[in-house]
């Protein structure tokens, strides 16, 4: 019998999950084909001064409202090796829940000192760093109260390694009703950044998120 | 963590999530949707047969997939792809690196590429990946009609006959340069549905 690949799951009550997620078996990729799905990405744009600091605009601007915090870690594969200067790029609702974003609609306040966006190089060791403002959650969906709890939304490349992803908060409000975090189900844990201390900088807190990617030494096994 | 599901000591994978619905569009600008030229400015160029791909993602209900992220990936015209590992090559063409990422307004895309050489049994493919709200991430290739090589690609032979059909781009005419253009409709869910692919479990993942 043909052997087939993974079922994706829908993300209980996200619409656009179920206008978008496949029905049918994913495939399996025969062997020959197998490295040419894995895309290699040598793109490293630009990066300007300051621009992996979200809580202000610009270095000499005032600071965006609500809580500024550090969101910080380390980027390995699978086997433990650093991910070395590969592109991170974050996005964040603001205080109030609402992205500056064009097609962001929710009837929040805009902050005039927040775009929301970030991006910066791991260094040697596959580190990075962000200060961001805490975001808000925002209504999902009006029409049955569902909300999206706070999360930070990441984008990796760098060479053979890609991810997309979010970091959330530990036990905060509207996790349990997320979808993708019900999809995610035992393994939520390793997308929850990590609280720490931020006595000597000028943040009210931190949050440790170590991301682990497949790498390009990643082997296939039966 | 659960060690019957990783029975090596790799590292625990951070989940995939969505993109969600505001991946920022000013990341998009450093990215470029023609492959035919490096720099910009420059008579330089890449080497093969200019070709362009235009395609349309569209979910279970026949709307485009606005606002996800694609990416595209292609070996140059000696079916070379540009890694780490080819890097010193002779066939790597040096003004061609098979790599770019786009994100859909309204579910379309149109890329300048050229078309991919046969090498190791593969007919020229493109590989597109969506990273889209509601989904984590689909992963599958695009063909191109006519090409005899199409017969005999592992990817294709692996489908049964109906579902091939899907990945195959259709030729419809040529711009004003007479460089020939391909469409290709890929549709996400439901009924006519295009296969997708299983990278997780051809990387080591298993579940
Ligand atoms: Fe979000």
């Amino acid at each position: 019998m043909e052997k087939l690949g993974r079922i994706l799951r829908i993300g209980p009550t996200d619409n656009t999950s179920n206008e978008r997620t496949p029905r049918e078996n994913l495939r399996i990729i025969p062997p020959a084909a197998r490295d040419s799905f894995l895309p290699y990405s040598r793109v490293q744009p630009g990066i300007r001064m300051g621009e992996n600091d979200l809580t202000r605009l610009a270095p000499q601007m005032p600071r965006a409202e609500g809580d500024a915090i550090e969101m910080s870690g380390q980027i390995l594969d699978d086997i433990g090796q650093p991910l070395r200067h590969a592109l991170v790029e974050i996005w964040n609702a603001n205080k109030y829940g609402k992205y500056a974003h064009d097609l962001d609609g929710y009837d929040a306040p805009l902050d005039p000192n927040f775009s929301g966006l970030g991006r910066t190089l791991t260094d040697e060791e596959g580190r990075y760093k962000f200060w961001t403002i805490d975001p808000g959650c925002y209504l999902a969906r009006p029409d049955i109260n569902r909300w999206r709890p706070k999360h930070i939304h990441l984008s990796i490349r760098g060479g053979a390694s890609r991810l997309i992803t979010q970091m959330y908060f530990k036990d905060a409000e509207h996790n349990d009703t997320d979808p993708m975090r019900i999809v995610m189900a035992e393994d939520f844990h390793l997308n929850i950044g990590k609280k720490y201390e931020t006595p000597d900088i000028d943040v009210e807190r931190g949050f440790k998120f170590d991301i682990v990617i497949r790498g390009k030494n990643s082997t296939f096994f039966e | 963590m659960n060690d019957t599901i990783n029975p090596t000591n790799r590292l625990p994978l951070t989940n995939e999530d969505t993109v969600g619905p505001y991946y920022p569009i000013s990341y998009d600008h450093d990215d470029g949707m023609d492959l035919t030229k490096s720099t910009i400015g420059q008579q330089f160029g890449a080497k093969g047969d200019k070709i362009i791909l235009r395609g349309r993602y569209l979910d279970k209900d026949g709307n485009g997939a606005h606002g996800a992220l694609i990416e595209f990936w292609q070996a140059n015209a000696q079916g070379v792809f540009r890694t780490e590992d080819t890097e010193a090559s002779p066939e790597i063409d040096p003004h061609f690196d098979g790599y770019t990422r786009h994100r859909t307004v309204t579910g379309g895309f149109q890329l300048k590429t050229i078309k991919s050489g046969t090498q190791l049994g593969r007919a020229p493919n493109i590989t597109l990946t969506l990273f889209s709200d509601g989904i984590s991430r689909l992963v599958t290739q695009v063909f191109f009609e006519n090409e005899v090589s199409n017969e005999t690609d592992p990817v294709l032979l692996s489908l049964p006959q109906d579902k091939r059909e899907k990945l195959i781009a259709r030729l419809v005419g040529e711009d004003d340069d007479n460089v020939p253009i391909y469409d290709i409709e890929i549709i996400l869910a439901g009924k006519g549905e295009t296969p997708f692919f299983d990278d997780f479990l051809a990387l080591g993942w298993r579940d």
